[in-house]
């Protein structure tokens, strides 16, 4: 086929044509590729990259027997993408329509809403259950992208109150608020990390990389039994109840290692409202609370007089009636007696008798065995807000100091300080250092600072003091208990008042101890001598153990157990 | 060049082309199926996080569900259940006891 001359100028036109087009695309393809390379990649990554942090999952804390008592559960939180005002309200009305909220709360977000934020929270860490009721509003076409989730962990208490003081909690942040949450946060929190992912436009994720690898949180194991807790929580509870006291504690432990059992502290709180508690049921008594001990303090000063061979279980003091002078301070007794053996003058808590065995015993000895019974400084349970104690130095004592140090004034103890000396005797003389995480007592090895000369009889006295002494509502048929009791007032503005503080501390059985108790009312109305409201918490707390523990009282066959 | 020669050359430039495309192929198959691996290894990870978090679910619940206060309420109202009182209990010693 010939082609004229008409059809060749055609066919050069075309191909002219085709080589711009060529051309032209070429020139885009390397304008694309080449010269706005870097513009053009750095808008894939920013469309297709993206870091995603990574929460860390903190440890969950169970006690001795592996029982859950805090856990961090993965729940979503919702926010909302305020892009279109309108939209973004009738969402909202949505989503307060399936969800509880308080009244405030939507008004907050309705004004963010309105003052056009681009990021607003509507609720964080919803349970599953509120998660189902909302996750429909996400999943709206029409909606969509203005309610989304971010996953967190939400802290849980499965045991609500019980240990709450033990434990702390955490805030919406998972910020350590307190407790054991606090003081081994940096082992609990873990570390966040960093994930580098790529995402498809169905925002799918197919490739991604690890930036920085999340390390969780370590598991806690602390030494406490929870149902020894709750028994404990439940008396000590009743007990404030009854005396319409302000307050109280009681700090239970293993005698030979110092674990501690149960550790309770009234009033309480739940741990998941920890944010909104008021600071004061914050508060561990059992390790904050600074009183004058009163006579529980006396057993430190029979260990004195004792272990420095200064009196004698038979020894003689004069009790002057039940009034003495010191200097111009009077120091009386409840029950009035003319003379007293010094065992005696425990049995019966005469506090003129104290301080005969006082000034007979020397303010510098005394003073050195209050020091070696760790009053003054604090224990090192690994617990936060741990008071120190106020014990004053030698130099500082005036000339009654010493007389009314003898039985339990002019010092601040915390009830943790108190069970430790008492369970100095119960630990066949050791001072341990108390623990509250479990299998942490193999390093407890301290010096003996009681010879067994002093701490058998001491402990024959304490038998004494609750077999026919003050100590009388503390006794169990069947079970040898050591204990002292104690009131004492309380310092307000610095002057003593007319409120007291009642205690009780002690162990059992008591030729071998297995567990030493101590427990602290504060403030108790009507009744408030240690041995009437502390001593029978003592014995219904000591009741529950024995029962849980299968400690029976030694008694014949067949012969009914009175706990 | 000959007839038979500019075959020859057409035939080794057909299998050039062949081993290139065979080797696009293969690397672009090698990648998509790098990204399938990626979408699988992502799921894998969600469903083990998913799992994980039930696990921690079911153990609150069942803490929940062991929790004493409830466990008490629940032997006293509807077991019917009390603390024994004083002397009811009785200890009873064995014949190996009481050597």
């Amino acid at each position: 086929m010939k082609i004229n001359s008409q059809g060749k100028k055609r066919f050069f036109f075309l191909s002219i044509l085709f080589f711009v087009w060529i051309f032209f695309i070429a020139f885009k393809l390397f304008k694309l590729q080449v010269i706005d390379y870097n513009t053009y990649m750095a808008k894939v990554k920013a469309q297709i990259n993206r870091i995603e942090e990574l929460h860390s999952k903190r440890g969950t804390i169970t006690d001795r027997n592996g029982e859950i008592l805090a856990i961090s559960l993965q729940s979503k939180s919702a926010f909302l993408s305020n892009k279109d005002m309108e939209v973004s309200l009738a969402v909202y009305r949505d989503f307060c329509r399936q969800l509880a909220l308080n009244n405030s709360q939507k008004l907050k977000v309705i004004k963010r809403i309105r003052r056009g934020e681009k990021f607003i929270w509507l609720k964080r860490k919803l349970t599953d259950e509120e998660y189902q009721r909302v996750l429909p509003l996400a999943l709206n076409k029409q909606t969509a992208g203005t309610i989304d989730f971010i996953d967190e962990y939400r802290r849980v208490y499965p045991q609500n109150k019980i240990a709450s003081h033990i434990l702390g909690g955490v805030g919406i942040d998972e910020q350590a608020l307190g407790g054991i949450e606090t003081s081994l946060d940096s082992e609990i929190k873990g570390r966040g990390g960093k994930l580098k992912v790529l995402i498809d436009a169905r925002k799918k994720i197919f490739q991604f990389k690890y930036l920085e690898q999340p390390v969780a949180g370590k598991n806690i194991h602390l030494s406490i039994d929870a149902a020894l807790q709750f028994l404990v929580e439940r008396e000590l509870a009743g007990t404030v109840e009854k005396y319409q006291a302000a307050g109280g504690a009681v700090i239970v432990m293993n005698s030979s290692d110092a674990s501690i059992l149960a550790m309770a502290s009234y009033p309480d709180y739940d741990p998941e409202e920890i944010w909104r508690t008021p600071a004061p049921a914050l508060r561990n008594k059992a390790i904050s609370f600074l009183y004058d001990p009163g006579s529980t303090f006396k057993i430190v000063l029979a260990a004195a007089a004792l272990e420095n061979r200064t009196c004698a279980l038979h020894d003689m003091f004069n009790c002057h009636n039940g009034v003495y002078m010191v200097r111009d301070r009077q120091i009386t007794d409840v029950h009035p007696f003319a003379r007293l053996s010094f065992e005696d003058i425990f049995i019966q808590s005469s506090n003129i008798g104290a301080a005969g065995i006082g000034l007979r015993l020397g303010g510098e000895k005394y003073f050195q065995t209050i020091q070696r019974f760790g009053f003054g400084r604090r224990t090192g349970i690994e617990l936060p807000a741990e008071e120190n104690g106020i014990l004053n130095p030698l130099e500082k004592w005036s000339g009654v100091s010493l007389a009314f140090l003898s039985h339990g004034y002019e010092i601040s103890v915390t009830p943790l300080q108190m069970a430790m000396a008492f369970n100095v005797l119960a630990s066949g003389g050791y001072l341990l250092q108390p623990k509250i995480l479990f299998g942490g007592a193999a390093a407890n090895l301290r010096p003996k600072i009681l010879s067994p000369l002093s701490q058998e009889p001491l402990t024959t006295i304490l038998t004494a003091v609750v077999d026919r002494g003050t100590g009388k509502k503390a006794a169990i048929e069947g079970v040898e208990i050591a204990g002292k009791t104690g009131t004492a007032r309380k310092v307000k503005a610095g002057r003593y008042t007319n409120a007291y503080v009642s205690s009780f501390g002690g162990f059992f059985p008591a030729r071998n101890p297995q567990v030493t108790v101590f427990v602290m009312i504060d403030e108790p109305l009507g009744m408030y001598y240690g041995g009437d409201v502390a001593a029978p918490l003592f014995k219904s707390i000591t009741a529950k153990i024995m029962l849980y523990l299968k400690l029976f009282p030694n008694l014949p066959d067949r012969k009914g157990i009175y706990l | 060049m000959n007839k038979q020669g500019k075959a020859s050359a057409d035939f080794r430039l057909a299998i050039l082309a062949f081993f290139i495309f065979a080797i696009l192929f293969i690397y672009s198959g090698l990648n998509l199926k790098n990204v399938d691996l990626g979408y699988q290894q992502h799921d894998l990870l969600q469903q083990e996080k998913k799992m994980r978090a039930e696990i921690d679910r079911l153990q609150a619940q069942k803490a929940s569900l062991l929790n004493l206060e409830r466990m008490e309420r629940i032997a006293r109202e509807k077991l019917g259940y009390q603390y024994p009182e004083a002397g009811q209990i009785i200890k009873v010693f064995e014949a190996d006891d009481e050597n």
